[in-house]
């Protein structure tokens, strides 16, 4: 009975597989776009909606993809995972969508992953990251930790001398994860254990007077005290807020942040944040032509001169042109084709140079660190040539021996030393 | 006796025939048995609703029938989830650990697997050991106990102190409900063991079963939601039947009185409060394998509210009424924020149901408590009065 | 402006001069020309390589090299792009003003494409500031000698014992001079020339309260891990630690290792890859493979591995034990005298107690802070409740309106104090208003089913917060308070506390004392109060409790409204605000005991020090404070069920 019915099963699917292969060339075609328009992350992810509607619309204006007209479809998973899963399993099974542009939070994309696998959708993730990951399906065009967190470190280690570190973040995945690596690379780099103070708080947490107190008490041994701040959403204001309120100068204990862009600060009064750091691969200072023309078109498309651009928007906008270019290469909207060509395509930054799309899913950028100004921009003070993003990091042990190659290896998680490929699908 | 029961109360009658007839209707309309008319995230849908109108039938019983208030009747449902969770994530992640060991010259030891199996579940919160909650995670058996005895113990304990100190009404109402906030805040920390804020995730990826598909799966456990739902609902009828049934209204009607009376107030509560709260549990459990994915903001207080909302709107003091609440406002819910309803243009300003719908619901709630009381199984009264008057 | 600067370079120009001549190197060559021969430098300057160029700036003896290094820590030094050449500019329109840096005139305008801003970074502008010490330590300008100070105190340094010394005779203003005084005393207890100079100057620090002492006093006291088969001669030993007991075996031994004094364990995955190196016709050591899924199969045939010579032995645990009982593992402080440790032990001690002290003072203020809040956003639930017997799960959304009005108010009226003399009876007018309207269309019609009263205000908020969605958008709107609240109240340097958290437990207080004024003074208050006892009592009397009750339901809502702007001042305004004070506000007034403004005080109290109590034992984890507060509360409304302050009458019942 029941092989029976899964014969059946089998044989339907294909044929709805066949069906929906068939439709993908139908126009117009549908891309989904997943990010949270309500909850806490609201205030970082409303703005990429609308930079992939921008994105949308001039591609329309150029003739659309493959002589298709595109078509956006917009759900709102409101900052709720479980949401985030059932949004995305509706947009790829009831809106056949051929490629989805969404998350912010690690945790959103570990639960949209299971349904990406499961259907063989495509999927584009344009925020940095804590690595450790590497889908079959999905492209990350954020940073991974080598090219954000370790640079920065690096940074507080060299150029401004800390020696004692405070890690604070918002209690998930990606700041579990950074720290937890973070923290091994430190202690490589010969800082003791006590030397690092760890505090993560819930989302959205507003109550910040004790922490802030904490940290500018960590300099009671005379060590040099910087900060490194995972902290995401909009506990950020709360977090600023207090700490322009101590009077935490930049000079004395440096914060770095990484999920704090020009969105999130433009909410805040940064006159007492100047000089604090943020870690990225874009900022919307960067002196370049290209820059200057998505400003301008940004600014056209949301009718409002104030507004800002920051990195995850220029990894969208990376991200967007590649598939494009990709589509067009493939000749076709199909998953695997399109997935195939995506490795080494290519695409010029804003901030200058190119992006090139590794088999790994992860792309190769410079990294930038800029310093806070009194309108709420950051001076960029340090930037690297492209840094290849690195799927999983060598600074754990259990992650040094892997590695990840689509194209070659065809495996996304493959222990160099056995040789052997730990899983094909991503675990959870 | 269950002769009795059941000539009694024909309405049990009706709503298994209804429900039978319901499952054979998508069981047909499905891709994996028949047409393809139904998607499977739509039997996904139907599925978890069944769930839910499970544990609205609970929540009838303890407030529509038994006047307990209880905003914390998710926290249950949450803990059924996190059990099978559990036993899930671990299995599934076994399995793929071991298949990666074997491939060594050298068969691997029981500690390299566990090793390998916490780094991978625990990874993604820093962490790579087993913490003591996951001890019986490796036994299906266990889990499925625990599934039961957690939700059951849990309420157990709460309501024996609760109903002894006579906490009542509101009061009884706000303890529930921070319950259920003490227990979201502990999921919500890392340290408690169970991912914290990620939560439990690719629960729909049944250990075993890796080569079927999900359309099938999810044709299963919308069968074994039907089943749940069908059991659970003569359970509840018989419990709110005969002199026991009496004595619960009597208690929801008047507790002094009842206390009076000799009855042994106290206990009747704590029955009727422990018991719903394992049907919730096995509720929870059905629930998020179909959800696939459990986080500590399902048990936040909103969503034990809502609850209420779903049975008030339905109609309390009749099962039916739950279970249509249940299903047609977390239907509509999803339909309407899913961008499903045709937005409303109004000239001046477009009416957006996925901004709208909330409001929408509110108000009609509002509508409902002041002008139907008796929510929408209320109307059946209406009709069945109007047909007793011809 | 610019006398003092010319004074200032007078003034440095000698001890420019000074070293100049000493590093030998000829003082007419001119700024420009240092500066380029280091280009690379100059624009991009590293913390570790810029001291180079500081040297040969500070020796070239050119009075301008303190304007130079001052413009080029704020930014303001450009690179031409064209030849290379640094000019200072200042952005006029689309071009800049550059002015030559050795002669100090204009340099006519350039377009800004072709100049380069120089960016120092934060490590490199300290090490500048440590430059500038020397020219800036007795500069006439105010903040410039703060400058030098505080430059002093991020990076110390021996040499800056004398210049500091010799500016404290010439220090005008009191406050810098103290300060003065005591980073010299800081200075001389690190790097004074005697043991005597040094305890003297230790001794002075042990009244001290600040991180700057505490530092100083910790870094004399700086210790370094050390393990060794005897502690050797000279060493000054700051304890002797005991395995298993300070220090754990594991870490002990991992200790010996990094000493090199013990061999390293084999890791499991080193053993597992020397058997799989080593199988031999589908055995390792005599064993089958087939047999190595334990880990005592895999010891015995790794030893039989290690018996035959193929593989480094394992570390048995008796090697271990041999290993830690022959080896001292001890903390060694990096001074070398004794009595200087000594001192300084003593005095941290006594700073360390102190601190703790006034580190429960400030916990406490915290809590006092936090229970404000709770307070705040809790009366007016407290007074509805108390006087109709329902509760209002749409108050959370009254607070959200009411941080709302603020954030419109400031719209319209960009002054931040007017605005918020504005906001604050605005919100109380929106709310209060909006609480009779559902007071009048919602509740008076529930008024014998507080349960569903419950339910239909739960409709109210929901909808209300969306509706807030849909007007103001899902993102966090800013609420900025005006400048006077911004910093904070220092007492000294561990109690301090933000000035808009005084500013909220001000506001608190006044409406405590405004709400027990209309309550036990008015005649609003005495129908308040006969209401809430017997209400057809009341009635009989001729007190209109309809009135009575929209009125009461008015002010509650209304004082939501003004708590809303206070908390916005402080946090955050989203259409969530609401739900996040919502349960805490319901804990207060059921811990509180319901209907009395005294019961709620308690129960805010309550909370808030309990939440702040937890925190200050854990502090890295609130969310473990929460919940631990919540599990207390369960626990407490067990054994008083209606709350701290019990009430008798309408609320009393169910």
């Amino acid at each position: 009975m029941f092989s029976k019915l899964s014969i059946t099963a089998l044989a339907t699917t294909a044929l709805v597989g066949l069906a929906s292969a068939a439709a993908a060339q139908d126009c117009p075609i549908k891309v989904g776009v997943l990010h949270s328009l309500s909850g806490t992350m609201a205030i970082s992810e409303t703005t990429l909606k609308d930079t992939m509607l921008m994105l949308i619309e001039k591609q329309n204006e150029k003739g659309g993809v493959l002589g298709c007209q595109l078509e956006a479809v917009v759900k709102d998973p409101a900052s709720d995972w479980p949401l985030f899963a059932e949004k995305a399993r509706e947009l790829i099974s009831n809106d056949e969508v051929v490629v989805t542009f969404g998350s912010w939070t690690s945790s959103s994309r570990k639960a949209v992953l299971p349904i990406l696998e499961e259907l063989n959708a495509l999927y584009f993730y344009p925020v940095q990251y804590e690595g450790e990951e590497s889908s079959r399906n999905v492209f990350y065009t954020g940073a991974a930790p080598n090219q954000q967190a370790i640079p920065a470190v690096d940074y507080f280690l060299e150029e401004l001398g800390v020696e004692k570190f405070a890690l604070l973040g918002t209690d998930y995945v990606y700041p579990r994860t950074t720290n937890r690596i973070l923290e091994s690379y430190l202690k490589d780099k010969g800082i003791a254990a006590e030397d690092i103070f760890v505090n993560y708080t819930p989302f959205g947490q507003s109550d910040w007077a004790t922490i802030v107190s904490d940290v500018v008490a960590l300099g009671a041994d005379g060590k040099q005290v910087g900060v490194i701040s995972t902290i995401n959403g909009d506990a950020n204001i709360g977090f600023y807020k207090e700490l322009a309120a101590a009077n935490v100068s930049a000079d004395d204990i440096p914060v770095v942040a990484f999920s704090v862009g020009e969105e999130e600060l433009s909410g805040l009064d940064t006159s007492n944040l100047v000089g604090h750091l943020a870690a990225w691969n874009y900022f919307m200072t960067a002196d370049t032509p290209a820059n200057a023309e998505f400003i301008s078109a940004w600014h056209a498309y949301i009718g409002d001169e104030k507004r800002v651009t920051n990195d995850p928007m220029e990894a969208h906008y990376i991200g967007f042109n590649m598939w494009v270019n990709a589509v067009e290469a493939a000749g076709t909207t199909d998953v695997d084709a399109v997935r195939e060509a995506m490795w080494g395509q290519e695409f010029p930054n804003l901030t200058g140079g190119t992006a090139v799309m590794g088999t790994n899913h992860h792309l190769s950028k410079p990294v930038l660190i800029g310093e806070i100004r009194a309108d709420g921009q950051f001076d960029i003070i340090s930037q690297t040539e492209p840094v290849p993003g690195d799927a999983w990091t060598d600074f754990l042990p259990e992650s040094a021996v892997l590695t990840s190659d689509w194209k070659e290896l065809g495996c996304g998680m493959y222990n160099t030393q056995t040789e052997t490929c730990v899983q094909m699908k991503s675990n959870y | 006796m269950t002769q009795g029961f059941l000539s009694k109360n024909p309405s049990v009658l009706w709503f298994l025939a209804a429900l039978g007839l319901f499952t054979l209707c998508v069981t047909v309309l499905s891709e994996t048995a028949g047409v393809g008319l139904l998607s499977t995230s739509f039997i996904k849908t139907l599925g978890k609703t069944l769930c839910l109108c499970l544990i609205a039938v609970a929540m009838d019983v303890v407030w529509g029938y038994c006047g307990i208030l209880s905003l914390g009747h998710f926290a249950f449902f949450g803990i059924g989830g996190y059990a099978i969770g559990m036993w899930l994530m671990y299995a599934r992640t076994e399995i793929i650990v071991i298949r990666s060991l074997n491939s060594a010259a050298i068969p691997p030891t029981p500690e390299e697997i566990t090793d390998a199996v916490g780094q991978q579940i625990f990874g993604v919160v820093g962490a790579t050991d087993f913490p003591w909650l996951w001890a019986f995670s490796d036994s299906l058996f266990l889990q499925l106990l625990m599934v039961v005895l957690v939700p059951g113990l849990l309420a157990l304990a709460f309501g024996w102190l609760a109903f002894r100190s006579r906490v009542t009404g509101v009061y009884l109402s706000i303890l529930t409900q921070a319950m259920t906030l003490a227990l979201s805040l502990y999921l919500f920390q890392n340290d408690s063991g169970l991912r914290g804020n990620n939560g439990l995730s690719g629960l729909q990826n049944i250990p075993g079963f890796e080569k079927t598909p999900q359309a099938v799966i999810s044709l299963w456990f919308f069968w074994a939601s039907a089943l749940a739902l069908g059991l659970g609902y003569v359970l509840f009828a018989w419990v709110v039947s005969g002199k026991m049934g009496s004595v619960i209204r009597g208690i929801r009607d008047n507790e002094s009185r009842v206390r009076f009376l000799g009855y042994h107030v106290e206990t009747y509560k704590l029955f009727v409060f422990t018991l719903t709260a394992i049907v919730s549990g096995i509720a929870g459990a059905l629930y998020y394998p179909q959800a696939g994915i459990i986080n500590p903001a399902e048990v936040a207080p909103i969503a034990s509210i809502y609850l209420a909302v779903w049975v008030a709107i339905g109609g309390r003091g009749r099962l039916y009424g739950a279970i249509l609440g249940a299903a047609v406002v977390s239907l509509l819910s999803s339909w309407f924020t899913g961008g499903g309803a045709p937005n409303i243009p109004l000239g001046f300003y477009t009416i957006q149901w996925t901004d709208w719908w909330l409001v929408l619901l509110g108000f009609s709630f509002v509508a409902v408590t002041l002008f139907f009381p008796k929510g929408i199984g209320g109307l059946f009264d209406l009709v069945v009065r109007k047909g007793d008057q011809k | 402006m610019l006398r003092a600067l010319i004074i200032a370079l007078a003034l440095c120009l000698p001890v420019s001069v000074a070293h100049a001549q000493s590093t030998g190197q000829s003082p007419t060559e001119d700024l420009q020309t240092v500066l380029q021969r280091h280009a690379d430098e100059v624009a991009n300057p590293g913390r570790r390589s810029v001291g180079d160029l500081i040297a040969d700036l500070v020796g070239s003896g050119q009075p301008n090299v303190a304007t130079f290094l001052e413009r080029w820590q704020d930014k303001g030094v450009y690179q031409r792009s064209t030849d290379g050449l640094f000019f200072y500019a200042k952005r006029q329109g689309d071009e800049y003003a550059l002015t030559n840096m050795t002669t100090g005139e204009p340099a006519g305008s350039v377009p800004t494409d072709i100049m380069t801003e120089i960016r120092p970074n934060g490590g490199v502008r300290r090490v500048i500031g440590a430059a500038l010490v020397q020219f800036q330590l007795s500069d006439p300008d105010r903040a410039r000698r703060v400058a030098a100070l505080d430059a002093i105190s991020r990076s110390p340094d021996a040499d800056q014992i004398e210049p500091l010394r010799d500016s404290i005779e010439g220090e005008g203003d009191p406050v810098l001079r103290l300060r003065k005084e005591r980073l010299a005393g800081h200075l001389r207890a690190r790097f004074g020339k005697s043991t005597d100079d040094r305890i003297g100057a230790i001794n002075e620090l042990s009244s001290a309260l600040d991180v700057e002492t505490r530092s100083v006093l910790n870094l004399i006291l700086t210790t370094t891990s050390e393990v060794a088969a005897s502690v050797p001669e000279g060493t000054n030993v700051a304890r002797i630690l005991g395995v298993g007991t300070d220090i754990s075996e594991a870490e002990a031994y991992a200790r010996l290792v990094s000493a090199n004094l013990a061999p390293a364990p084999i890791p499991r995955d080193a053993i597992k890859a020397a058997l799989t190196a080593n199988i031999t016709d589908g055995r390792v050591g005599g064993i089958p493979v087939g047999q190595l899924g334990s880990e005592a199969s895999r010891t015995a045939a790794y030893d039989a591995l290690a018996a035959a010579g193929t593989v480094p032995p394992s570390v048995t645990a008796e090697i271990r034990r041999a290993a830690l009982a022959s080896n001292i593992f001890y903390d060694a402080y990096t001074e070398k005298d004794a009595a200087v440790t000594d001192a300084a032990r003593a005095a941290l001690d006594e700073v360390e107690a102190r601190v703790a002290r006034y580190q429960i003072i400030d916990i406490s203020m915290d809590a006092l802070s936090l229970a404000s809040i709770y307070f705040l956003a809790a009366i007016g639930l407290a007074i509805t409740f108390g006087v109709m017997g329902v509760i209002n799960m749409a108050h959370g959304e009254f607070i959200m309106m009411g941080a709302y009005t603020g954030y419109v108010v400031q719209l319209f009226i960009p002054d931040y104090t007017i605005s918020l003399l504005v906001a604050l009876p605005l919100a109380f007018a929106v709310t209060f208003g909006a609480g009779v309207a559902m007071e009048r269309l919602v509740i008076r019609h529930l008024y014998h089913r507080p349960l569903e009263t419950l339910l239909a205000t739960f409709g109210i908020s929901i909808a209300l917060q969306q509706l807030a969605k849909n007007i103001f958008g899902t993102q966090a709107r800013p609420l900025t308070s005006p400048g006077w609240l911004d910093g904070a109240w220092v007492i000294n340097d561990v109690v301090q506390i933000a000035n808009i958290r005084i500013a909220i437990f001000v506001l608190a207080l006044i409406f405590l004392g405004l709400i027990l004024f209309v309550l036990k003074r008015t005649r609003l208050g005495l129908e308040v109060r006969s209401v809430t006892q017997n209400p057809g009592m009341a009635a009989s009397m001729g007190i209109n409790p309809d009135r009575i009750n929209m009125l009461t339901f008015g002010l509650g809502s209304g004082i939501a409204g003004i708590a809303g702007v206070a908390i916005g001042l402080y946090a955050k305004v989203t259409s969530e605000m609401g739900s996040d004070y919502i349960v805490q506000s319901f804990m207060t007034v059921v811990v509180g005991g319901v209907g009395n403004v005294w019961g709620t005080l308690a129960g805010a109290s309550l909370i808030g020090g309990l939440q702040k109590g937890i925190e200050f034992f854990n502090p890295s984890n609130t969310l473990a404070a929460q919940t631990y507060m919540i599990l207390f509360i369960i626990l407490f409304i067990q054994f008083r069920p209606k709350g701290i302050v019990a009430l008798k009458g309408r609320a009393a019942g169910d």
